[in-house]
């Protein structure tokens, strides 16, 4: 069976319960409710609240290199630091927060396959409410990545050409019947999809553990099946932009699409414009 | 235990068993012809619900275990609940002197978060999973796992998802109960599906009776708004569930919850919730295509916890009428 395309970012359960303590591994807890970490997170993780650290809190856009930067430094993280991020929701926020470091230029920073759920089922994977205290570093983005971001602008241009787009929402948001999920804050004037876009819900990625699918699996259901192609620009989108970094991570650095990117402006930003062409079933 | 006087010591003593078995009463009015359906009032528990049973089961194992109680001194109960199973058990941890926190799925009506909190919990509510991984261990099982591993001094999660004593508590009243006021004659058991320890326990122990007796189990439709009650597609979630213990699964469109428990309510005289609501429309429906010479249908709890609830979803009830 082959390997992922890049193994080397993602971390196994086990692997983790033997570097708690190495030093320069740093761990990094991102979830879609907050609560969890409070509750209790793995033993020397700092934890990541999507919507007041990693947004920024004026405009809506991701936080600034700035504001990055003292993020990270406050919490004592070093550019040379292997970074494991992990939450809940089978890694969607973790995800996004993997995509952050990468815009940022972060050199080592991998994602724990299976997230919060499958550490908490698994013995010797301890958990505990303590928040462990670091010296501040003096953490530095190098260079910022712009080229995994998709903007709006792009994705109308993909839709025109017909170039591959990605809809990781589930089947409703897709066809419209909802235009998101009940009880969300963050919407849209209206529901569809982007023209010409595929339908592949982000969970076809996973097994019922949280897990990754097999390299063999993936191939067969993105490349096979859905008939996405490697070597074609690819946008993958969603409502808020953390699903799609989850499914962005699995065509980039699983399956190796060259060039794939995060709209993570996604529906809330494009089911909002003026004029913008929707297809809807 | 004489029950005749009823006068009780203690309101443990009011949990239901054979001897002190909650009312089975006869449907006169909405049954099709030919058949007879009866309903089980687990409303008429101490504590409102069917639920009574698993959590009194799952405490008393978790103090014979020495999981609670004086060796583990100012250890609490920690559980994922959608409401009824946590009110047992704040009731029943108040009793006993246990703190207690339940973790709710914010979808859960409002009476039942404030009465969890009038006996006495300490409420968490987590957001309902938006496109949820199907089995997949987020939302209020995360938390409250969380907890009892975060700060297993603190508190311990009798989970009912996966607790045997969920099971075994049906076992042990629910099933030898409906025998017993049957005198045997039980043909048909309907149910929902949760947890899944009511319809297993109930199956196990009838089915060992008279292998004959049909299990029905009814669910909503998915996407549904009925707390407590899943479709088979949401069941990943229990690790309680055997489907060949069940002979026949109905999916009832979720809106006739709530407007079939206000038939109930109107003709019958039953303050029925909408998950009696919905296991009575699928006896019903099983009743128009053959006879059923005696169904016992499982009432879980009654229409007070829903009244928000029912708002929505029953057209021409008004707030303010």
């Amino acid at each position: 069976m082959a390997d992922y395309a890049h193994p080397e970012v993602l971390v196994s359960t086990d692997w983790l319960k033997q570097n708690l303590k190495t030093p320069g591994v740093r761990i990094v807890e991102v979830d879609v409710d907050p609560k969890l970490y409070a509750a209790g997170h793995i033993p020397g993780a700092v934890g990541w609240d999507w919507t007041t650290q990693l947004n920024d809190q004026l405009r809506r856009d991701i936080v600034s290199k700035q504001e990055f930067e003292k993020l990270n430094s406050e919490a004592g993280i070093k550019n040379s630091d292997t970074v494991v991020i992990y939450g809940d929701s089978s890694n969607w926020f973790a995800a996004f927060g993997f995509w952050l470091y990468k815009i940022y230029g972060h050199k080592d920073v991998r994602l724990l396959n299976g997230g919060r759920a499958k550490w908490l089922n698994e013995e010797g994977a301890p958990l505990t409410t303590e928040i462990q205290k670091f010296s501040p570093s003096q953490y530095k983005v190098p260079s910022v990545d712009a080229s995994i971001r998709a903007k709006v602008a792009e994705v109308l241009t993909a839709s025109e050409k017909r170039a591959p787009l990605v809809d990781v929402r589930s089947p409703d948001e897709f066809t419209g019947k909802v235009i998101a999920p009940p009880g969300m804050s963050e919407t849209a004037q209206r529901g569809g999809h982007v023209p010409g876009a595929t339908s592949i819900p982000w969970s076809t990625a996973v097994t019922p553990e949280n897990t990754f699918k097999s390299p063999d699996e993936l191939r067969a259901i993105y490349l096979d099946q859905k008939r996405l192609d490697p070597k074609k620009a690819t946008i993958a989108y969603c409502r808020i932009g953390e699903r799609s970094s989850h499914t962005w991570f699995v065509l980039k650095y699983l399956l190796g699409f060259k060039d794939v990117k995060n709209y993570d402006g996604s529906w809330t930003e494009y089911g909002n414009l003026i004029g913008a062409p929707i297809e809807k079933p | 235990m004489d029950h005749s006087a009823r006068v009780y010591e203690d309101i443990t003593q009011l949990l239901p068993d054979e001897e002190n078995p909650s009312p089975i009463v006869r449907l006169n009015r909405l049954v099709p012809e030919g058949s007879q359906l009866w309903a089980k009032l687990e409303w008429m528990n101490p504590f409102g619900s069917v639920k009574d049973r698993a959590a009194w089961s799952m405490i008393r194992d978790l103090e014979k275990r020495g999981e609670l109680g004086p060796s583990r001194p100012g250890r609490g109960i920690v559980e994922p609940t959608s409401g009824n199973t946590g009110l047992s058990l704040t009731a029943l941890a108040g009793v006993r002197g246990y703190p207690m926190l339940a973790v709710v799925p914010s979808k859960v009506p409002e009476e039942k978060k404030v009465l969890l909190q009038a006996f006495g919990a300490k409420v968490e509510v987590v957001p309902d999973a938006l496109c949820p991984l199907p089995g997949s261990e987020d939302g209020t099982i995360g938390l409250a796992k969380t907890h009892a591993k975060a700060s297993a001094d603190r508190w311990v999660m009798p989970n009912q998802y996966a607790n045997p004593q969920n099971v075994e508590a049906h076992v042990r009243t629910t099933g030898p109960e409906i025998w017993r006021q049957t005198g045997g004659k039980v043909t048909h058991v309907f149910t929902s599906l949760g947890t899944c320890g009511t319809v297993m326990g109930l199956s196990k122990f009838l089915k060992g009776k008279n292998p004959s007796v049909k299990i029905v189990a009814v669910q909503p439709t998915p996407g549904h708004d009925v707390p407590g009650i899943r479709n088979v597609s949401e069941l990943d979630v229990s690790q309680l569930f055997d489907p060949a213990l069940v002979d026949e699964i109905l999916e009832v469109d979720f809106e006739l919850a709530y407007t079939v428990a206000v038939e109930l309510a109107r003709h019958e005289g039953l303050r029925a919730g909408p998950s009696s609501g919905l296991i009575f429309e699928g006896a019903r429906r099983i009743a128009r295509k053959g006879p059923v010479p005696f169904g016992v249908m499982i009432f879980c709890d009654d229409a007070f916890k829903y009244a928000s609830n029912m708002l929505k979803h029953v057209p021409g009830l008004k707030a303010e009428p």
